[in-house]
């Protein structure tokens, strides 16, 4: 049989052959994966990360559907490759998950068969979401409830919606077979219940696997480092950082703020290397913050657990959070969350 | 039914039917009192009597306990003065609720403390504030411990008091204190008539908010307990530790450093239980300066930060600091003043001359 090599490919192709179709077994990603940054193995943080352009969004994204998107809070899960997902049958799906919504949704209660209860599922394309031109396109999906006013064009309302995507997901896309698709980041906004029972359907559909991306204290450091350094010329906001002390019998938050330009003129004193971002620097942003803190209060920081970090483009939160506010950085964001959700499906 | 019977009964008997507002008021206020409170809060009240509170169904949806209750004061002819001493017990009690800021008042130099006369501050009080404003409803409370309250309802030239947005002062009148909550754009009116009533010369707002009003009281009266000099500190022994059964063969490595950072950290926060305030600001204004050999930036602008601290129980929860090995011992005394200084809202900016903090500001 091969063997585990992390320099070589394994052949994925032959081995889900021999082994059928389902490919929920993660280890064989770990197995024969090149990075082509120096990511590390093992799911452990990258050494450094390529600060991404702006303005990267593709000509043909709808802008309507981009504002849509911004300043809302969304929760992140990671997905595994689904198992021929086709971009053809999108209506077809949108016909089954509306049927499903309804029939969990109804689940206990005395309806009659076939009584929808005015829900519409509608799933489709989001243009204009990728990275590189090999990224898969992105998907959004969205619960509407019908409107109860009798007249032609009375509104739907949206409920719930959620998208699917992967920005520079290359890594992934390359050791994937034909058959899978890559939309390894999912961001859901509405009800819980809704969220849940649109993640099962697409679990039992395309046999893919959902779970709740959590970000760790490291990656949001990481997160306040690269988006303090992005250039905002409108609704500039300073970069919080939110830290919870554990371990104490009251709880304790405390909340660290940062004036925007103070705290992008210690960054760019730190960040050296242009277009790129060392972890050495990120330590050392950090570090300079806490330090600061630690002369005024005595606290250590450093032992505290960073929870929430809130910069003008972004702000993000450890269970998993995210809000995105400004569209030029957008790509960016998305990117560094689809590198966290593809880490944590290997 | 009985219960309307009563209602009109009670209508024509004495003409009077009670205004629509201050029934509804009455109604909203007894739906806010927890089920188990109500029967207390009612006899406090004292204005509906004992019969009358006996009828009342207590076993029923709150919407009903409360439409039975604004029936009763129908039939007592309820006025707006009696709703409002219902909302102040009410809000006595769950004082809590509220975000409570401090003002202090003060004499000009060389004035006397004329003997308070309650009666004179609340006749000079009420006329002060309605030269001002006319509609305006103002309802005193006094309490055992010199505490008076006052509840204020704000209205315009033209439209009839707020009932639902009430202000609230307590005031202690051998103190110059006066604590206020949900106060939004009538400070100016307000002070006024405080300081003319009381026969004071002014009144400034103090950098000190929360909304444990007894622990406010505490920090502002010196009640709390205080860390004394001692230039013989206590030795260990007198602490009262029960010896602990531990097997001999362990050790502890840190024990001398752990016994220091807990007595140092008795000293600085003191012996007692600490006054409860939720959060605590500081807006800093220092240079940047961070390890030696990080000296990163070069400008010599302030690095200007905020920072909060929060938590249900802020004092107590830096006060575990250091003994779970999170802060140094002892903490800093911007943490440790915050009772003393009697203020949790600090503006911190660099000393001229010295690179250290210091507290400026009002």
């Amino acid at each position: 049989m091969d063997t585990p090599d992390s320099g070589g490919k394994t052949p994925l192709g032959r081995k889900t052959a021999e082994t059928g179709i389902n490919f929920t077994s993660s280890t064989r990603f770990s197995r024969g994966l090149t990075f082509i940054r120096t990511h590390t193995l093992f799911g452990q943080s990258p050494t450094r990360r390529i600060i991404p352009q702006t303005s990267l969004l593709q000509e043909n994204a709808d802008s309507q559907k981009i504002a849509f998107l911004l300043r809302k809070q969304w929760t992140l899960y990671s997905v595994t490759p689904m198992y021929k997902f086709s971009y053809d049958n999108l209506k077809e799906y949108s016909r089954l998950l509306s049927a499903f919504v309804a029939t969990e949704k109804q689940k206990g209660l005395a309806v009659e068969v076939g009584n929808d209860l005015g829900i519409k599922v509608t799933l489709s394309t989001f243009l204009g979401l990728k990275g590189t031109d090999q990224d898969q396109i992105a998907i959004l999906v969205q619960i509407a409830s019908r409107s109860q006013l009798p007249f032609e064009n009375a509104e739907d309302k949206v409920v719930w919606s959620g998208w699917f995507c992967c920005i520079s997901g290359d890594d992934l896309l390359e050791s994937v077979p034909e058959d899978f698709t890559c939309l390894s980041l999912f961001l859901a906004n509405g009800a819980e219940s809704y969220t849940a029972i649109v993640g099962s359907w697409f679990q039992k559909t395309f046999d893919c696997y959902f779970s709740r991306l959590t970000i760790s204290p490291l990656n949001l450091a990481w997160m306040a480092a690269m988006w303090t350094g992005c250039k905002v010329d409108s609704h500039i906001a300073a970069t919080e950082l939110v830290f919870s002390v554990p371990c104490i019998p009251q709880s304790l938050d405390i909340s660290y703020a940062i004036h925007p330009e103070d705290a992008k003129a210690l960054w760019d004193t730190v960040q050296k290397t242009p277009g790129e971002v060392t972890q050495e620097e990120v330590n050392l942003f950090m570090d300079c913050l806490y330090s600061h803190f630690h002369r005024h209060f005595k606290i250590h920081l450093s032992a505290t657990r960073l929870v929430k970090v809130s910069t003008s483009i972004a702000s993000a939160h450890c269970d998993g959070n995210i809000k995105i506010l400004h569209s030029k950085h957008l790509i960016g964001v998305l990117m560094l969350l689809t590198e966290l959700a593809i880490s944590q499906i290997q | 039914m009985s219960a309307s019977g009563r209602r009109r009964r009670g209508a024509l008997d004495s003409g009077f039917t009670m205004d629509e507002t201050v029934a509804e008021y009455i109604r909203r206020t007894v739906l806010k009192i927890p089920r188990h409170e109500i029967m207390e809060m009612l006899t406090t009240w004292d204005f509906l009597s004992k019969t009358q509170l006996q009828t009342i169904n207590m076993h029923q949806i709150k919407e009903s306990i409360s439409q039975e209750v604004v029936e009763l004061c129908e039939e007592n002819s309820a006025s707006i003065k009696q709703a409002a001493i219902l909302d102040m017990i009410y809000n006595h009690t769950y004082r809590n609720k509220k975000i409570w800021t401090v003002y202090r008042m003060t004499k000009a130099a060389g004035e006397e403390t004329d003997s308070f006369n309650l009666a004179d501050f609340k006749y000079n009080f009420k006329r002060s504030l309605r030269s001002a404003l006319k509609n305006v409803t103002i309802n005193f409370r006094e309490y055992e411990d010199n505490a008076t309250w006052i509840r204020i309802a704000w209205g315009t030239q033209y439209t009839k008091p707020n009932q639902y947005k009430a202000t609230y002062v307590v005031y202690h009148s051998q103190t110059p204190y006066v604590f206020i909550s949900s106060l939004r754009n009538r400070i100016p009116l307000l002070c006024q008539a405080l300081v003319h009533a009381s026969n004071y010369h002014d009144i400034h707002e103090m950098e000190l908010r929360s909304r444990c009003l007894d622990s406010l009281k505490d920090i502002v009266f010196k009640r709390y307990c205080q860390t004394f000099q001692t230039y013989h500190p206590r030795p260990l022994q007198e602490r009262n530790v029960a010896p602990e059964k531990v097997d001999p063969r362990i050790i502890q490595e840190n024990k001398r450093e752990k016994e220091r950072i807990q007595s140092v950290n008795q000293e600085v926060f003191g012996e007692g239980l600490q006054p409860k305030i939720e959060f605590a600001q500081y807006k800093l204004e220092t240079m940047f300066k961070g390890e030696p050999e990080m000296d990163i930036l070069t400008e010599k602008e302030p690095f200007r930060c905020v920072v909060k601290f929060s938590s249900p129980h802020l004092l107590e929860a830096l006060k575990s600091l250091a003994p779970a090995g999170m802060a140094d011992a002892p903490i800093s005394p911007l943490l440790t003043c915050i009772p003393q200084k009697a203020r949790n809202y600090f503006k911190i900016k660099e000393r001229k001359g010295i690179l250290s903090a210091s507290c400026l500001g009002p």
